[in-house]
């Protein structure tokens, strides 16, 4: 039972973790929050069912989809809501990424109905049994590409070029622009990276969740900023532990409180750390 | 010009108190009074985001607080209406007092989830304390409100959505007028320049929060006997959303603004029927292009979409080459 909750939460941990990182990635560059990630990892699961239904039952290619919608919808967010707001307070950024957020929402509800759809089920046979607990296939599959997206969004943060332009403007973008950067493309790059990496989380959640509707990120998105506050928006390793953590806490804390309680967890975690530790477990003390 | 004006508002208060009486359309006088609670929701929300400049994202869970709180009084306890509306106010004004020490500290953007956060977690807590609120299956049958004996008529209820609304702009004015609410405009304008002028800011954004709220769940109460069925979903986030977008549409920090923006975005969908699934669309495309196209919204006020000193922060960061 206790090996099964883990599994599950590692699982469920590893879709928060995505989102969360994404949060932080965009976070640690404008001190902004991406409102509409949740909405991103909705379309990038449509785009995922699209792909499935329409063109060919290949999992790997509906993960494409995500990640170039998500990506296309990050580019886009990011020249409405921030470059044609500059110098502008930073709050209108964010009331503009909240009107992304219920833009995508209702489009995708004229155009795909309000009605859950199933998301056909990959890798569905039993792979092995732990402690009592079974693990499916699509379990180990949807840690490792987790695992993997989060090991190569590090390598591109802290190996490369484009990583260490997009450090170095979260340390001060003033700076950074004298230095020679190019901070637009920057930002650019980093809300792409967000969009496109919550895009991948919204078809693997709906693989795994069996789900894909107007609604399902709203919910998601948030309790991943809680996990992201959790872990640390400042810090990205930060993020991806908060994003692990607080899903395992939320299996082991329905067998204390009752199932329908569940999403309060979060956010109950949510508020705690940003009024006793806002920098959350890893985060850098800077001034939040 | 004067006299003009004079003859103009006398017109428009004689047309508003006549109005079921002219119109004695009952689907008309509804869309009326649906058009009255939004016009106090956007106006108390304007406390919170356009006079202090605090973005509050949870203002359905406080209207959503008072109608449960006055529906289940009078269901339960069969308390009359003129106690549980103000009982409403204070139960929402209780929730907004804990919820503004615990999180009015937080700078901008976490204020706005957490608020958000609560919201979501008002609106879970009430799907799913089934012994209390019935949960997904919402409150039916709740009374109509009597006046010395007298059961509301369509027109009782447009009498008192239209005097209660009044009251609320008129405090509203006068809050805005007043040493409290300039010190809420401080803040809004540069917090730390306010809290050297000596306003206690924690206090006064709890104060805006709590009276925010406290409006918010007046009309709740005032909504649950009229709708006479109320349910969790009627005050979810996208609630909170639409009460956000008519204020923005109208013009954050204006009083006149927030009546506007509830009056076009309540009578819109009304008058063009066809377009009834695009609702939120329209409300999600008017929330962008206000605050990238015009963030004075329709008054066209300098809103908080536009700070004056950090626009000139902003632009003289610019001039040095940064962002």
């Amino acid at each position: 039972m206790v090996v099964q909750q883990l599994i599950n939460g590692i699982t469920q941990g590893s879709i928060f973790a995505l989102l969360a990182i994404s949060f932080a990635v965009i976070y640690g560059v404008l001190r902004l929050v991406n409102f509409a990630t949740g909405a991103t990892y909705m379309m990038g699961a449509f785009a995922g069912w699209l792909t499935v239904q329409y063109v060919s039952q290949n999992i790997f290619l509906a993960m494409l989809a995500g990640l170039v919608t998500g990506w296309c919808i990050g580019f886009l967010i990011e020249k409405v809501a921030i470059k044609s707001l500059r110098g502008v307070a930073r709050i209108a950024s964010l009331i503009c990424t909240i009107g992304f957020s219920i833009f995508m929402i209702e489009i995708a509800t004229v155009v795909f109905g309000a009605e859950t759809k199933a998301m056909p089920s990959f890798f569905n046979e039993k792979a092995f049994t732990l402690g009592g607990a079974s693990v499916v296939w699509y379990q180990v599959f949807l840690i490792c590409t987790a695992i993997t997206i989060l090991v190569l969004l590090q390598l591109l943060i802290f190996k490369t070029k484009a990583g260490l332009a997009i450090r170095t403007v979260s340390l001060d973008f003033k700076t950074a622009g004298l230095m020679g950067i190019n901070v637009d493309r920057t930002i650019s790059l980093a809300f792409s990276l967000g969009g496109a990496t919550a895009g991948i989380a919204g078809v693997l959640g709906s693989v795994y969740y069996n789900i894909v509707n107007p609604t399902m990120g709203n919910l998601q998105g948030l309790k991943s900023f809680s996990a992201a506050v959790f872990g640390g928006l400042t810090s990205i390793p930060g993020a991806i532990l908060g994003g692990y953590l607080l899903a395992i806490v939320e299996n082991f804390g329905v067998q204390i409180v009752s199932g329908g309680y569940r999403d309060i967890i979060g956010f109950v975690i949510l508020v705690g750390f940003l009024l006793f530790r806002p920098r959350g477990l890893l985060g850098k003390k800077a001034s939040l | 010009m004067k006299k003009l004006q004079i003859a103009g508002v006398t017109l428009g208060i004689l047309l508003l108190l006549s109005f079921p009486f002219i119109v004695p359309n009952p689907y008309l006088v509804r869309v009326a009074i649906m058009c009255g609670i939004y016009m106090v929701l956007a106006s108390s929300l304007n406390i919170v985001i356009g006079f202090t400049g605090m973005f509050s994202l949870g203002h359905g869970a406080f209207y959503g607080i008072g109608a449960y709180t006055s529906a289940l009084l009078a269901l339960n306890l069969h308390w009359p209406f003129w106690v549980t509306f103000p009982l409403g106010g204070v139960m929402a004004a209780l929730f907004g007092v804990l919820i503004g020490v615990a999180t009015l500290r937080l700078r901008q953007i976490f204020l706005a989830f957490t608020t958000l956060g609560f919201g979501e977690i008002t609106r879970i807590l009430i799907l799913n304390w089934d012994s209390l609120t019935r949960g997904p299956m919402g409150l039916p049958g709740i009374p109509i409100p009597s006046f010395f004996g007298v059961r509301f008529s369509q027109a009782g209820y447009y009498y008192f959505i239209l005097l209660f609304t009044s009251l609320v702009v008129l405090f509203i004015y006068r809050l805005y007028h007043s040493r409290i609410g300039r010190a809420f405009i401080a803040i809004r304008e540069d917090e730390v320049a306010a809290s050297h002028m000596g306003i206690h800011l924690f206090g006064y954004k709890t104060l805006a929060f709590t009276i925010a709220c406290a409006i918010a769940g007046l009309v709740g109460a005032f909504y649950a006997h009229f709708a006479r069925f109320i349910s969790a979903d009627q005050f979810g986030g996208n609630e909170s959303f639409a009460i956000l977008t008519m204020v923005a549409l109208g013009g954050t920090g204006s009083i006149v603004g927030p009546l506007l923006g509830a009056a076009v975005l309540i009578i819109f969908p009304e008058v063009f029927r066809f377009l009834a699934q695009f609702r939120m669309v329209i409300y999600g495309a008017i929330l962008i292009f206000v605050i990238v196209v015009k963030p004075g919204g329709i008054v066209g006020v300098r809103g908080v979409f536009e700070k004056p000193v950090q626009a000139l922060r902003a632009k003289r960061s610019h001039q040095k080459g940064g962002r």
